[in-house]
């Protein structure tokens, strides 16, 4: 599993000249699960466009496991570095979802009974193991989201990075990208997101990175980066800490960034 | 002038099975109604049908009746039907005509195509941009806002067409926070000015700022309704595949670790 | 919601904002757009219709050049009608130059190739013709806004929903290559090569364009929605915000023009003036 690296990245958009990444240092661990957050704008979708080389730095440089990103085309770094998009209509062209699933497993070269168990797993990871036939373009909204997840799945990528994965999700297709993040963590894999569910953040990842003008204007796990302390950067970046984080503040009892974190404090705080 | 689907069923075309089943909703006046259920439950199908998309535009059988102050509106053109009842969507861009260079002209394509008094156009344009806190935005290029801001774009240009009813399907599905915050506002003051909204969500914080009532659909079928307090606090709701507001949620968490739900009520700074 | 939604406070009146149809900087641009389509048709005629070479140099000089000047765009006309022109023109230029049937003045020899004082002379004809043409088309497209024209033939009494889809037209293409772009960008993170073999790249170009043309396909229902929800098919005329202004004195002018054109034209095959 590789340690996904960026030395002081700076990305300066050629039509407009924005300067959407201010000079980005920060490492990511094998089988980490980062989450990054902040307002559009910020830099998030500019700094995981480097990850896979879709985007090259302007100043700085990426690496991956020690070795310069710059040096190898997308395609290489597809088979280190999965990203879902976040809009499914922009990559679903196949006729059926099987065949969309198996695209990026072959590009990378599998075949046979490997290709096929990718293939199964992501599906039934997804719960879409019963519509192999069915056309993507027949399928709601949200499943299709779930379809372009389930073929980077298959890629079976040491890094997943996945773009806003739970938008447009209802509670079923959200408690299905947590339980994909967490099994995605367990084999090992390193695991990024970029999110603006704030309790999606909290609850399933260890680490928050948030964002803002094209910085890290901070980086922790959830219990620092939804502290009260931090409530100030996050509303200048257009973000509100979650309701078990304000409650926990107003009843005195610290940092609760998530449900299962204010339950426990109100348990001890109890005479 | 209410808004009735009475006993309503709808299959689209080409479609095995049907994606509506007797479904019964009212909208009165003033009344904000919001609409939840899993996805494919059917919620964009009541909106097509009760704005009269479906079976017009979007090709199907349509069962039941569709009633405006007791008339049923079968027999109406969408024209007829589209000065009454503005529907919005989850996509900010694709609502957007593409053929207005500047915020007040694509506000005005509705009323422009209703063949009103120039006089009127313009007035209804500038009441709808003001309504929606944009008229700092009338000269900008509706192609280059935020998703927001375009939803709120897209939204006067429902107004302009002074409208009798709202319908909203999943308008902040696609936008990041502040984009959802600008939406939910406007909504909350349409809602406070009487305005009739029927909204499709699943952000169930959201519904429980501005709704009155709440119908629960799962598979076609309503499965419950009520007042939007109660129906949001009811267990079945989580069971039916939705997630319960933030505030119900932790009591529920707080009562099953044993600790006194009251506990949580605190007042929270706005 | 007539009279349901009450705004916070008594908003004073405001007409139509002074953005719209904002006039262009110079009278040219001010000009009524069919008026200067007028001049660009015309002027495209009679640089074929008018005999030798005097006469389309004249033309382009008075009816091209002078325009252009008074517009402030001459620079970028003559840069844009000479890029748009090239290709036709060099070929045709040459190949008269070099291959005029019963020329008889040698001019210059290259091998097996001469040039002919008799070709020269057609070449030259040509050449004008072909840069009055590209030039009237240039001016046109210099001093006229799209959306301008759009308005003023519906004001004619096009139908609204034509004019919708010439404009609507103007912006698929960009629409389109967004698209494509981020379609690519997608399919390369998944693995698709678009740096290798140029095999490797076209057999690459599928999983791009299905989407483009799927995705394109799949909006067009959304749009229609969102069009049909305001009003667009309602039969009948629309109302209009504004459209260009059309003094008497254009009119005249344009039936000077098209009057012109058609006198040269019946004195050309009437063999009255060659």
């Amino acid at each position: 599993m590789p340690e996904l690296r960026s030395e002081g990245l700076a990305h300066v958009y050629r039509d407009g000249g924005v300067r959407a990444l201010d000079g980005v240092d920060l490492v990511i661990r094998p089988g980490e699960r980062v989450v990054l957050v902040g307002q559009n704008g910020s830099g998030k979708t500019t700094l995981v466009r480097h990850l896979n080389g879709l985007l090259r730095p302007t100043e700085g440089r990426v690496l991956l496991d020690g070795a310069d990103a710059g040096g190898m085309t997308v395609a290489q770094l597809a088979a280190s570095v999965g990203l879902v998009f976040q809009d499914p209509g922009r990559q679903i062209f196949a006729s059926s979802v099987r065949g969309e699933v198996e695209f990026g497993p072959r590009n990378l070269g599998r075949s046979g009974p490997e290709l096929r168990d990718a293939v199964d797993d992501a599906l039934a990871a997804t719960g879409l193991g019963g519509e192999e036939r069915t056309n993507p373009y027949d399928l709601g909204q949200s499943r299709r989201k779930l379809l372009a997840l389930a073929s980077v799945l298959a890629m079976r990528t040491p890094v997943l990075v996945l773009d806003e994965p739970t938008t447009g999700q209802d509670a079923r297709g959200v408690e299905r990208v947590r339980a994909i993040v967490e099994s995605a963590a367990s084999a090992g894999r390193t695991v990024i997101a970029i999110s603006h569910d704030m309790r999606f953040a909290a609850e399933v990842f260890e680490r928050v990175v948030v964002m803002r003008g094209g910085r890290v204007i901070a980086d922790g796990p959830p219990g620092e980066a939804f502290a009260p302390g931090a409530w100030d950067g996050l509303r200048s970046t257009y973000l509100e800490p979650p309701l078990s984080a304000r409650i926990g503040d107003r009843l005195g009892l610290g940092s609760t960034p998530t449900d299962a974190a204010l339950i426990d404090a109100l348990r001890r705080s109890d005479p | 002038m209410t808004l009735t689907l009475a006993g309503v069923g709808y299959r689209y075309a080409g479609a095995s099975r049907p994606s509506l089943l007797d479904v019964d909703l009212e909208l009165p006046d003033g009344a904000v109604v919001g609409l939840v259920g899993p996805s494919e439950a059917g919620k964009t199908t009541v909106c097509l049908v009760a704005s009269g998309l479906a079976p017009r535009t979007v090709s199907g059988q349509i069962r039941g009746r569709v009633l405006l102050d007791g008339e049923d509106v079968d027999a109406w053109p969408m024209h007829r039907l589209s000065a009454r009842i503005g529907i919005g969507f989850e996509n900010p861009s694709t609502q957007l005509s593409q053929v207005a260079g500047t915020v007040f002209e694509e506000v005005a394509f509705g009323p422009m195509n209703l063949g009103a008094a120039r006089d009127e156009v313009v007035e209804r344009t500038w009441e709808a941009l003001t309504n929606m806190r944009i008229d700092d935005l009338a000269e900008r290029d509706p192609g280059r806002l935020s998703g927001g801001q375009q939803q709120l774009v897209a939204m006067a240009g429902l107004l302009a067409m002074r409208p009798a009813h709202l319908v909203l399907d999943e308008p902040t599905a696609q936008l990041d926070p502040a984009g959802t915050r600008l939406v939910g506002e406007a909504i909350a003051r349409l809602a406070a000015g009487g305005a009739s909204i029927l909204v499709a969500e699943q952000k169930t914080d959201l519904l429980a700022e501005v709704a009155d009532r709440v119908v629960v659909i799962a598979d076609g079928r309503i499965l419950f309704s009520g007042p939007a307090d109660e129906t949001l606090a009811d267990p079945r709701l989580v069971e039916a595949g939705v997630a319960e507001p933030a505030p119900v949620r932790l009591r529920r968490a707080a009562e099953a670790a044993g600790l006194d739900p009251a506990r949580l009520e605190v007042p929270l700074d706005a | 919601m007539a009279g349901r939604v009450r705004l916070t406070d008594p908003q004073p009146a405001r007409g139509l904002p002074d953005f719209l149809g904002r006039p262009g900087p110079t009278p040219v641009h001010r000009l009524n757009p069919l008026t200067k389509a007028t001049l660009a048709t015309v002027t495209a005629v009679a640089a074929v219709a008018l005999g030798g070479l005097v006469g389309p140099i004249l033309l382009v000089a008075v009816a091209v050049l002078v325009p252009a000047a008074l517009a402030r765009v001459l620079g970028r006309l003559l840069r844009l009608a000479l890029l748009l022109a090239l290709p036709i023109a060099i070929s045709a230029f040459l190949v008269n130059l070099f291959f005029f049937p019963g020329a008889e003045r040698v001019l210059l020899r290259i091998g097996p190739i001469t040039a002919t004082a008799e070709g020269l002379e057609f070449a030259l004809q040509i050449l004008v013709r072909i840069l009055a043409i590209s030039g009237a088309v240039t001016l046109f497209y210099l001093t006229t806004r799209p959306a301008d024209l759009v308005v003023d033939l519906e004001r004619r009494g096009i139908s609204p929903r034509a004019a919708f889809v010439a404009n609507a037209s103007v912006q698929t293409v960009p629409a389109m290559v967004d698209r494509a772009a981020q379609i690519t960008a997608a399919q390369r993170a998944r693995g698709l090569d678009t740096e290798g073999s140029l095999w490797r790249r076209i057999r690459g170009i599928i999983p791009i364009v299905g989407p483009v043309i799927l995705g394109s396909i799949a909006e067009v229902e959304e749009r229609t929605m969102a069009l049909e929800a305001r009003g667009f098919t309602r039969p009948g005329r629309r109302t209009l915000l504004w459209a260009p202004a059309d003094a008497g004195l254009e009119r005249l002018a344009r039936w000077a023009m098209v009057a012109a054109l058609l006198a040269l034209i019946v004195a050309r095959v009437a063999g009255i003036w060659t």
